[in-house]
Parts: C-alpha cells; sequence; structure tokens
C-alpha cells in the first residue's frame, strides 16, 4: 500500500467459491448483485446489504451458482441494462443468455426471485468465445472470438436474437467488446494489436468506420469513459491509452499511462466521488496482481498558456500490490449503482472474487 | 500434427549431466518432491518483488537460492520429450541451464528451435509452460520465449506462448492436451532406460 496516496483501497469482502481462475465479474446495475465467470464453467452470484455493524459497511453473501452447462470455460458475463438478463461467453465457443424462472420484480434484494435458466444458447463463432457485451439501450448483444469475427445479435421479444452483423475486420483474436455508454457504437479490442470502432450504417450493415493504432502488442480491455468522450484501453505492451473523441467519427490518442509491470488485463472507468469537473476514476488491474486508480481530469484548454500536448491529465489516486497474494487478476470492475460508486470488485486466478472501497488514507 | 517433419535429422547432444546428482536420475517423483517443495513454497520466504532485478540483468544477483531454483527448473525441463524425435529437449539442445534466467519470482526460459521454420516450436514452449505451471509455486511468473534470430516467426511464437488465455484454451483442447501430456512423459530420463 502505497502511503503517500490520497486513498487506499479497503478491501470489504473476499468471496471463494470458484474451483478455478476466476476470469471475470460483473455488477448487475439495477439490483445489488454481482456476478462472477470461472474456468470451473460456473457463474456464481452474490448479493449485498448494508451490514449490521454500521451505516456505511456492506455484506456480501453468496446466492447462487449457475452450472452452465458451457463445456470450456466461462470466459466473459454480461448483464442486460435492465438488470433482468444475464449473458455468458464461453471457450466452448457459445454464449448462453440468462433469465430468472421467476420474474416476481422484486426490487429489494437480488435472493428473492427464482433459479437462473438460460433461455438462448447464440451459437455462430468457430473458436472461443472471449467478451460480450450489451449496448445502452439493451437491443443489441455483441460477443467476439479468437476466430477473428465480432457478431452483433439484436435482442428479440421472448428471447429471440437474430444476428445483424459479423464483422471480420481485425486479422487475430478478438479479445474484447465494449458499447458506448449511449449511443450505438462498439469498439472492439484484439491479439492484432488494434482498437476498431462500429456503427451501423441505416441502408447497410454495421460497419467499421475507423481504427485506433498505437498500441505495441494485445489490446486486453476496453472501457469508455462514463460520459462518452473518451475510450480507454489496456494492452500487453503495458501502456493504458485514453482516446478522445475529436469528430463524431474520429477518436484520437491523447493520453498514455505506465503503472503495471505486466500484461494489464483489465480497466473499467467509473464515475468515481468528490469533485464534479473530473472525468471519473480509471482503474485498471493485470498479471502483475496490482490494482491502480487514477482520477483523470481534462483540462480546459483556452484556458493554457503554454503549448501542451495533453488535454488529460492522471493522477494515481491508490494503489494495492498483491491484491490477489501472487496471482494475476484478470477483470476490475466499478459498481454501476447510485452511491456505490466507490466500489469495485475484482476477479484472480486464486478463483476469489474481492470488493474493495476506496476511501481516504 | 499433419505428418510433416519439419526437421528429420536433428543433430543430438549427449545429455549434459551435472555432477549433482538430479532428483530425475535418483529414479524419485517426476514433479518436485517433498524435500524440494518446502523451500520452494514457504509464504514466509516470499521475498519483496525487485524490479531492477527482474527487468535488468537477471544474472548479476545470483544467490545460492537462486541458482538452487536454476537447478529445479532446469530438471523439470530437460527431459520433456521433442514433439517429433524420440529424444529429450535436452538431448537435441532446445532447452540448457544457460537458457534460464532466474529473479525473484520470476523465471525466464529461452529455447532454441533445432531449425528456424519449426513449426513444432509452439508445442515445446506449451510443453515448457506447461511444466512449470503444474510444478512450481503459482509466485512465480514464467516467460518463455525463443532464442532471439532462430525461429523466422520469432514473434508469433512469443506472443502466443505468452498469452494466458490462449494457453488456457489451448489447454482445453483434448487433442492438443493428448499430444502435450506425452511430451511431458520422460525421454532420456530414468524412466526410458
Amino acid at each position: 500500500m502505497d502511503v503517500d496516496l490520497p486513498c487506499r483501497l479497503e478491501l470489504i469482502s473476499d468471496l471463494p467459491g470458484h474451483d478455478e481462475r476466476a476470469w471475470q465479474v460483473a455488477w448487475n446495475p439495477t439490483k445489488p448483485l454481482l456476478a462472477s465467470c470461472s474456468a470451473d464453467k460456473s457463474v456464481r452470484t452474490y448479493s449485498y446489504r448494508p451490514s449490521d455493524h454500521g451505516s456505511k459497511s456492506l455484506a456480501f453473501s453468496h446466492v447462487g451458482t449457475i452450472p452452465t452447462g458451457h463445456t470450456k470455460t466461462v470466459r466473459s458475463i454480461a448483464w442486460a441494462p435492465s438488470g433482468k438478463t444475464l449473458a455468458a461467453g464461453s471457450f466452448d465457443s457459445n454464449v448462453s443468455v440468462w433469465e430468472r424462472e421467476d420474474v416476481s420484480d422484486s426490487e429489494d434484494s437480488g435472493e428473492t426471485a427464482g433459479d437462473w435458466e438460460c433461455v438462448t444458447l447464440l451459437e455462430g463463432h468457430e473458436t472461443e468465445c472471449k467478451s460480450v457485451g450489451y449496448s445502452s439501450s439493451g437491443t443489441l448483444l455483441a460477443s467476439c472470438s479468437r476466430d477473428k469475427t465480432v457478431w452483433i445479435w439484436e435482442v428479440q421479444p421472448d428471447a429471440d436474437f437474430e444476428c445483424m452483423g459479423v464483422l471480420m475486420e481485425h486479422s487475430q483474436d478478438v479479445k474484447c467488446v465494449a458499447w458506448h455508454p449511449s449511443e450505438e457504437i462498439l469498439a472492439s479490442g484484439s491479439y492484432d494489436d488494434t482498437i476498431k470502432l462500429y456503427i451501423d450504417d441505416p441502408s447497410e450493415d454495421w460497419y467499421c468506420f475507423s481504427t485506433l493504432s498505437g498500441h505495441k502488442s494485445t489490446v486486453w480491455s476496453l472501457s469508455w469513459s462514463p460520459q462518452g468522450s473518451y475510450l480507454a484501453s489496456s494492452s500487453d505492451d503495458l501502456t493504458i491509452r485514453i482516446w478522445k473523441r475529436v469528430e463524431e467519427h474520429k477518436w484520437k490518442s491523447v493520453l498514455e499511462l505506465r503503472g503495471h509491470e505486466r500484461s494489464i488485463y483489465s480497466i473499467s472507468w467509473g464515475v468515481g466521488k468528490g469533485a464534479s469537473e473530473n472525468l471519473g476514476w480509471l482503474a485498471t488491474t493485470g498479471g502483475d496482481g496490482k490494482i491502480n486508480v487514477w482520477e483523470i481530469t481534462a483540462h480546459k484548454l483556452f484556458q493554457e498558456t503554454q503549448h501542451t500536448k495533453d488535454p488529460l491529465s492522471a493522477k494515481l489516486l491508490a494503489r494495492v500490490s498483491g491484491a490477489h497474494n501472487v496471482n494475476d487478476i484478470n477483470s476490475v470492475s466499478w459498481c454501476p449503482r447510485l452511491n456505490h460508486s466507490d466500489l469495485l470488485a475484482t476477479a484472480g486466478d486464486d478463483g476469489l472474487v474481492k470488493v474493495w472501497r476506496v476511501v481516504p488514507s | 500434427m499433419n505428418g510433416e517433419i519439419f526437421n528429420a535429422n536433428p543433430t543430438v547432444y549427449a545429455s549434459k549431466r551435472s555432477a549433482r546428482k538430479s532428483k530425475f536420475e535418483a529414479g524419485q517423483s517426476l514433479w518436485i518432491d517433498e524435500q524440494y517443495q518446502p523451500e520452494l513454497s514457504s509464504e514466509s520466504e516470499v521475498e519483496p518483488i525487485d524490479e531492477d532485478e527482474i527487468f535488468g540483468g537477471f544474472q548479476a544477483f545470483l544467490t545460492p537460492k537462486l541458482i538452487q531454483i536454476t537447478h529445479i527448473v532446469t530438471d523439470l525441463i530437460r527431459f520433456i520429450a521433442d514433439p517429433e524425435h524420440p529424444n529429450s529437449l535436452e538431448e537435441l539442445r532446445v532447452v540448457s541451464a544457460e537458457q534460464i534466467k532466474i529473479g525473484d519470482n520470476h523465471i525466464m526460459v529461452e529455447f532454441t528451435p533445432t531449425v528456424p521454420h519449426c513449426g513444432m516450436s509452439t508445442l515445446i514452449g506449451l510443453s515448457i509452460r506447461v511444466r512449470l505451471m503444474r510444478s512450481l509455486p503459482q509466485r512465480f511468473k514464467v516467460d518463455i520465449r525463443v532464442k532471439p534470430g532462430s525461429h523466422q516467426s520469432e514473434l508469433a511464437v512469443n506472443k502466443q506462448l505468452n498469452d494466458k488465455e490462449r494457453v488456457a484454451a489451448a489447454l482445453e483442447n483434448a487433442a492438443l492436451l493428448e499430444t502435450l501430456e506425452k511430451c511431458l512423459e520422460p525421454v532420456g530420463g530414468p524412466n526410458s532406460l
């Protein structure tokens, strides 16, 4: 723990249960529910509520395990914006979509409804699916694979899905997909070191309108800024890049951050807490077992008297080393729910899911 | 894999036996045995990672403990079978103690394909990675690469071998795993004599 930083990460829950490496964590956007997926082929869900000991602290508890039925690692999970549907992408190349059998619409807790049921199995990828994600409206689902493709599915009533496009732009494995927080813009990162951006042409199909080059190795993870004007990427080249939207369909690299010694597997951009003039908090993690939290601030360019290269600056807010002991950390994610924007979850090679809170040092 | 032999007549070298009698020669476990384990896995001995030591000159500060780990790593990988020859990686000089670099909690294994177009390089690298992954305590981060200049697709091979997601997926592929297990059966060691 670096004591000279303004904040620290306080461990508030340590959730065991996966028998093998945990690959990803995903917060339900509407309910107090957290999900994780693993090489053990299961998805686990955890609920949280204010603890009896104090108003600020939260108690997490395991509420269910979905065996999924996937024959290989469940690599990625994503909640629909409604919080009622969960998609899971597996190394068996399929994507499964899960809903609760008994949707009683109880908003109080995650543990009152019935069992999770697989409502659809999306088959299409030829090899391992590596990432899945819902668009902000919840009407589109994207998946990507080692087969170099990105698939866009339209979510239709009664758990029906229609493939709207198969994008074959990358020359290697596609590692991650991420939807813009408000517009129908999709980003994908790849083993070919590039990031591609796609939109729907109303008269034609989905197409790639921009390729962001600059990383010198695999792009492992992508996260849009909460307002959508920036895109952050993390890479095996040990850098984090921030790309700024300079025109409607043009993004430009404006900041490069360093702070990890091994591959940076995951990045998450949350709204943060405190000063509203900043652009939120960026959390990064990876093979070095560190979690870094950066505060991102935009400079008002017209106020600059000197020529400034970077319109953005990043200040390291908090850091934990060995956050999962000696193990790699594969995923980091900010809680998207109101009043919980200082909560962070991580998943590691030790099979653990951990929840952290950013607190002043 | 498709029956093509990438190097039909490799040079076979006599296995270099160190004066120290290895656990393999003593006919003991293929894996690190109980006698070795406590020294390697004891949490109390985990030393803070000194970044300069790891990312700078690996061998500049070789303590007796690091030398011992080098020996252990060498013993773990020397008898791995070549995928297309009845020889061990050591006999073909694909691996050698000189190509193993140890830092605190970090191991870099370099290997030399017998021919620059060797299509088996990723399988050899994967077998080295799996052997070390299964045998060493988790705190060791392992990097594997072909010797610079020894392979025409050096960067591609290195990238694949160090991509944990590709490695994880490869190990869920039954056919590949079977081939891999064959490579991990000792060759030229006590069991094949």
